[in-house]
């Protein structure tokens, strides 16, 4: 792995909640081009981990730094332009727009979003919109939520809402993905098919992915490299099939 | 017949005023309790540049809208850190400011004495001063309101506003600048309350304080809920439903020495039956929770 380039490092990151060491001192560099898995009980930090990535948190100690770029004083819009999307585990689609506003919204950088091209290059953004819009498109059809486009976002199922929030991820053109639970609640035929998105944007893409996850045999199917968290802490990390030989790893999730 | 061509011309400024508010509370989900202070910093602008210095309406407005622009950002600020009820308190506050500048700045604004006498908007020479022809001119600019309002309400600027009224923490994680649209759709919401700011100043000839109070702010308000927020058709039906339902219960023949309570009990009791059983207004689909 070491002839790899990196393209997210974190540096002696950590963050206080009150009393608790959400996250403890974490050092990791994630490698480009690679499926990372971050594994842990429940409360090891991995969440946080995400939202110290992504801007929703500040580190009270350490460095984060994407491409070289050091991005942990930056806020949330800042860091998605630069490249770095996330999914939520709790799929946070907004509500009241449809399924198809829920996809367009997705686009980190839209000139639409702002009064002055909206007034004075109405024509540039129009022809972006449209642009968009084919994307979107295509993107709804490929998680399989053609037909849906103009119900309101609330009225899909829960599994419906995850894909609705794939689509809406993938529109966005991110370069390092951050993928909480990616197939939680989704049937196991859908779970299939976002494993091989996953794999497939990674391969003939050329993103990064990052991501949490329960179960074991998603790890093992898709990832490259895995980190076990607990505590906070870096606690073990290695291949997927090397790294479920680990003693703390069977302890946290098989109780031996 | 008069008198319709009065109410007509209250729709066209309660319209513009409903409009202007939705862009803040029915778009961008920020509930403001503030929008009178801004009409009427509209208006009081626009009468002082109009008597004072003498200018012309459209150059005045101009001054209005940008002097309320400029003032909205006081509500601006707040509402990048502070949330639902607490943003509400900011805005009552800030209200309540204004509305103390007004009644107090005697030298300025002659305080409870009002300003009588403003002129009429003149348009190439003429003067609209009929009913009639300030009906027209009144719909006229509730129009352009309307066109511009529509223009925003269909852009991706109104998707990224309500997709943060939803969710502003995924919103920001998908690239949305959210300081930036809630000072924008803050901005752009009170500006547009000084043109209905102007509109009544120049249609009354007079002007004080009373007129911009609290009271005001949450009448607005109310023509936006009871309309429906979030959507072109609502603030318009909210407008015309609100100032025709007073003057429609003036025709039920009640007696004369208790009509005046009465039909405020049934006006009262109408708003909490149509929020009882149309949370999202009359013409609305979007609900506060």
């Amino acid at each position: 792995m070491k002839d790899v380039p990196t393209i997210l490092r974190l540096r002696n990151v950590t963050k206080w909640f009150g009393g608790l060491k959400a996250v403890d001192s974490v050092t990791i560099d994630f490698r480009e081009r690679k499926i990372t898995g971050l594994i842990g009980p429940n409360g090891a930090g991995k969440t946080t981990l995400f939202n110290l990535i992504n801007g929703f948190l500040r580190p009270d100690s350490g460095e984060i730094y994407y491409r070289n770029i050091r991005i942990d004083h930056l806020m949330p819009w800042e860091i998605a332009k630069l490249g770095i999307g996330r999914l939520f585990q709790d799929v946070r689609i907004f509500r009241k727009l449809t399924v198809l506003e829920n996809v367009l919204t997705g686009k980190p950088s839209h000139p639409g979003e702002a009064l002055t091209p909206l007034l004075f290059s109405l024509h540039k953004v129009r022809k972006i919109e449209a642009h968009l819009l084919d994307e979107a498109h295509h993107w709804i059809e490929f998680v399989g939520l053609t037909g849906k486009e103009h119900a309101p976002a609330e009225s899909l199922s829960y599994g419906q809402q995850k894909l609705l929030s794939l689509a809406r991820l993938l529109v966005g053109g991110y370069d390092l993905l951050l993928l909480d639970e990616p197939t939680a609640g989704v049937n196991p035929v859908m779970a299939g098919k976002i494993l091989d998105i996953i794999k497939k944007m990674v391969t003939e893409e050329g993103k990064t992915v990052i991501f949490i996850e329960h179960n074991m045999n998603v790890v093992v199917e898709i990832a490259d490299w895995v980190y076990f968290l607990d505590e906070g802490k870096l606690a073990g990390m290695g291949r997927p099939q090397d790294i479920l030989g680990d003693v703390n790893v069977r302890k946290a999730y098989l109780g031996i | 017949m008069n008198y319709l061509l009065h109410l007509f011309i209250m729709i066209s400024i309660y319209s513009i005023l409903a409009m202007s508010i939705n862009i803040i509370t029915g778009y961008a989900g920020l509930l403001s309790l503030a929008h009178a202070a801004f009409y009427g910093i509209g208006a009081y602008t626009t009468t002082l540049m109009m008597i004072k210095l003498g200018i012309n309406f459209f150059p005045a407005l101009i001054c209005g809208i940008i002097v309320t622009g400029l003032l909205s950002l006081a509500i601006g600020y707040p509402s990048l850190k502070l949330k639902g009820d607490y943003f509400v308190l900011t805005t009552i506050g800030f209200q309540i400011i204004i509305f103390s500048i007004l009644y107090n700045w005697i030298s300025l604004t002659r305080g409870p004495y009002g300003i009588p006498g403003i002129p009429r908007p003149s348009l190439l020479g003429h003067e609209v001063s009929s009913l009639p022809e300030y009906f027209v001119f009144s719909l006229i600019i509730a129009l352009v309101v309307f066109i511009f309002v529509r223009l925003l309400a269909n852009s991706p600027f109104s998707r990224a506003l309500r997709a943060m009224r939803d969710d502003e923490l995924a919103a920001s994680a998908m690239g949305k600048d959210v300081f930036r649209l809630k000072i924008c759709s803050i901005m752009v919401g009170s500006s547009l309350a000084a043109i209905a700011g102007a509109l009544y100043a120049t249609y009354v000839t007079y002007i004080d304080p009373t007129s911009f109070t609290l009271d005001e702010s949450i009448f607005i308000l109310t023509l936006l809920l009871v309309g429906g927020s979030g959507n072109l058709r609502g603030p318009i039906v909210g407008a015309i439903f609100m100032v025709l339902l007073p003057e429609a219960l003036r025709f039920i023949g009640l007696p004369d020495t208790i009509a005046p309570n009465v039909r405020q009990i049934i006006y009262g009791l109408l708003l909490i039956i149509l929020m009882r059983y149309r949370p999202q207004g009359l013409a609305g689909e979007y609900r506060f929770e």
